[in-house]
């Protein structure tokens, strides 16, 4: 039997990610993410003041007692507050969303109150996606989307300006070998 | 023995075919046989339904039977089966992440074998042959794994990356003709397996069989309550109290029943198991009415979990559990070998073959930050809590006090339990005090690596760290931020170090 070569490591020499700076996603993405909170708000808040509405435009409708009360402020006032706080999250998380781009992998780190940096090593990813909406061709944007074996390591990184989308396409393409 | 023409699977086939199609079958069109049952003659329009069930399901088996062939054709595995959809599957060998093969009850009877081939793909894709001969199966199991093999080596970085870190006892290649010295592993004698069925969860399994027969029950209430009606009044206050009675030997019975199951489900999954390692990979056969028969390449092994119980350690046991890649939805668990009744030298061979690193010096040792115990006591007290604020007696206080001071005991014993090891190629994480987990999974193959934290932790430099593995994510909870991000810099760079010297 072979005897594999068993070097020490010194593990103050091995190369640290927390040196390294993020490079972010386009700005345009943060627009995109925040017309996209303000479309869903706005439908939501639509939806919750639609009987008071309805009654604006049509005075003498019968409607079910409960409308009476004027109780609608109640979900506004949770739409209000959840909305808030996916505003908060995406005002503080949007400027953390960035990537590091190394010789033998990636790392992208993404969220404020949940956060998480994910490492994806070139030699395991099985194949890449770039994906682009009918909303993110209108904004310039990609999404590029790197598939590992098993699923549980794959890594999405979205909202890239097109033309970084496709270097970094063609750089991770050269070597994670797909060519 | 060559595939190079499209072959039919053994006539025997139908019979298995009909078979798979009556159970997959008859789970959805139950609801069209209830429903023929509704109205007059109910007994007859039952009967006949069933039979017209039957004859189609049979003509449906004969019809796949008969438009299913198969062939190798240089490097690669030919399907094409469907009746009114015709599919071709292709299946290049180095894409084959485990060869597995099975012997139900009718397969058992007529000397076939069945044959799965799990890809692993994105869709999960699966592919089975249900019955072709047993030199059949022997001749294809081994073209597969050869030629998968030296693919595999010839396209080394690939999509085969993930079986970068080959041993280097195998790079240097056998040929296939030599025969693999194999060093025998667990093989169960009948008292192992009766001590592996008694050891099991015995609740667990109590709930599962309780389940199957309120399902049993639950389908016929009306079997009970005509029963009830069929009781005179006067005797009613008597049922009343034998059912009383009839409490604690339930409990009695409930218990035993789940030994039984134990044993049972012991007896169907274990029956006359034989492992063996040998110089590529790991070997078992297992099974009483489907026997089961792995062949699981070291660089297939993307996890290895040990598992035992507070009886299992007793008997000086331990479960091993290795699995393989699993599809890319995650939705199907890769493919699991489970071997129980591992005895210590043994695990010290598997671990040898598969872990050489492990008996070096560890390079790290990680454990959780000690707020981890303080969070595991107060979500432990929350019943004391409750019965602080809803009991209203004095005897609560007796309640509270023995409860905290047990919760408190296991909490640290959980927490002392909480360990993560990183050797030169392996992290091993041991978790769980009466139900002890021990996880290895090799850095070479680690899919990526993820450090996760809430943004309460981040103030406090605390986080997680998540290993993605082909296997699926195994994670290790409230480390510090400067070990965890040192322990993830340390993961990469062996993974790359492991990548590139294979």
């Amino acid at each position: 039997m072979k005897v594999p070569s068993n070097p020490e490591i010194d593990l103050s020499s091995v190369p640290a990610l927390g040196d390294l700076e993020f490079t972010g996603v386009s700005e345009r993405y943060r627009t995109m993410r925040l017309l996209q909170w303000s479309v869903v708000q706005a439908i939501l808040s639509l939806a919750i003041l639609s009987p008071v509405i309805v009654r604006r435009w049509v005075p003498d409708l019968e409607l079910p007692e409960e409308f009476e009360i004027g109780i609608w402020w109640i979900p506004l006032a949770i739409q209000g507050a959840l909305g808030g706080l996916w505003l908060f999250e995406e005002w503080l998380g949007f400027p953390r969303r960035g990537y590091v781009v190394r010789d033998r992998d990636i790392t992208y780190r993404t969220g404020w109150f949940s956060r998480s940096t994910t490492t994806v090593p070139y030699g395991q990813v099985q194949h890449l996606e770039l994906t682009q909406g009918l909303l993110s061709r209108l904004f310039g944007l990609k999404h590029l989307k790197l598939f590992t074996a098993g699923g549980s390591g794959n890594l999405r990184i979205a909202g890239l300006a097109e033309e970084d989308a496709e270097v970094l396409r063609s750089v991770l393409d050269s070597r994670t070998g797909n060519g | 023995m060559d595939f190079l023409e499209p072959r039919r699977q053994h006539p025997l086939g139908v019979l298995i075919l009909s078979a798979q199609f009556l159970w997959r079958f008859s789970q959805q069109a139950w609801p069209i046989l209830i429903g023929v049952t509704i109205g007059g003659n109910a007994l007859r329009n039952a009967l006949l339904a069933g039979a017209v069930f039957l004859v189609l399901t049979g003509v449906y088996a004969l019809l796949y039977y008969l438009r299913f062939q198969y062939r190798v054709e240089g490097e690669v595995l030919i399907v094409e089966k469907g009746v009114v959809r015709r599919e071709r599957l292709q299946v290049p060998f180095e894409r084959i992440q485990s060869i597995q093969l099975f012997e139900g009850p009718i397969q058992q009877a007529f000397g076939l074998t069945g044959l799965k081939v799990d890809t692993a793909g994105s869709s999960g894709s699966e592919l089975q042959l249900v019955a072709i001969r047993k030199e059949a199966a022997d001749a294809l199991q081994s073209l597969l794994r050869r030629q998968g093999r030296a693919g595999s080596k010839e396209f080394g970085d690939g999509n085969t990356g993930t079986d970068a870190d080959a041993q280097p006892s195998e790079s240097a290649g056998s040929p296939a003709s030599d025969p693999p010295s194999e060093t025998p592993l667990v093989s169960l004698t009948l008292t192992a397996l009766l001590k592996v069925g008694l050891s099991q969860n015995h609740l667990r399994n109590a709930f599962a069989g309780f389940a199957l027969l309120s399902y049993i029950i639950g389908n016929r209430p009306e079997a009970i309550t005509s029963w009830l009606d069929g009781v005179p009044q006067l005797l009613a206050p008597l049922v009343g109290v034998v059912l009383l009675l009839l409490i604690l030997p339930g409990i009695l019975l409930f218990l035993m029943s789940g030994v039984f199951v134990s044993i049972f489900t012991a007896f169907l999954r274990y029956y006359r198991l034989r492992s063996s390692i040998g110089k590529d990979g790991l070997h078992a056969e297992m099974g009483l009415l489907r026997r089961n028969t792995f062949q699981v390449p070291f660089p297939r092994i993307h996890l290895t979990v040990w598992r035992s119980n507070w009886i299992r350690r007793r008997l000086g046991f331990e479960t091993l559990e290795v699995r393989q890649a699993q599809a890319q939805s995650g939705t199907t668990a890769g493919v699991r070998v489970m071997l129980p009744a591992m005895e210590p030298e043994q695990r010290a061979i598997f671990e040898g073959a598969v872990y050489p690193d492990l008996s070096s010096d560890p390079l790290q040792q990680v454990r959780p930050v000690r707020r981890l115990r303080w969070l595991l006591w107060v979500v432990a007290s929350v019943p004391a809590v409750l019965a602080w604020a809803f009991w209203g007696h004095w005897s609560a206080a007796i309640f509270n006090v023995t409860w905290l001071g047990f919760t408190g005991w296991t909490t640290a014993r959980r927490f002392a339990s909480l360990r993560m090891t990183v050797h030169k190629d392996t992290v091993v994480i041991e978790k769980g005090w009466v139900w002890r987990r021990r996880i290895l999974l090799r850095m070479a193959q680690i899919q990526g690596i993820e450090w996760e934290r809430m943004v309460l932790l981040e103030r406090r430099s605390i986080g997680h760290l998540v290993f993605h593995t082909a296997a699926g994510a195994r994670r290790f909870s409230y480390i510090t931020r400067r070990e965890g991000q040192a322990l993830r810099d340390l993961t990469m760079n062996q993974h790359h170090a492991g990548s590139s010297r294979a």
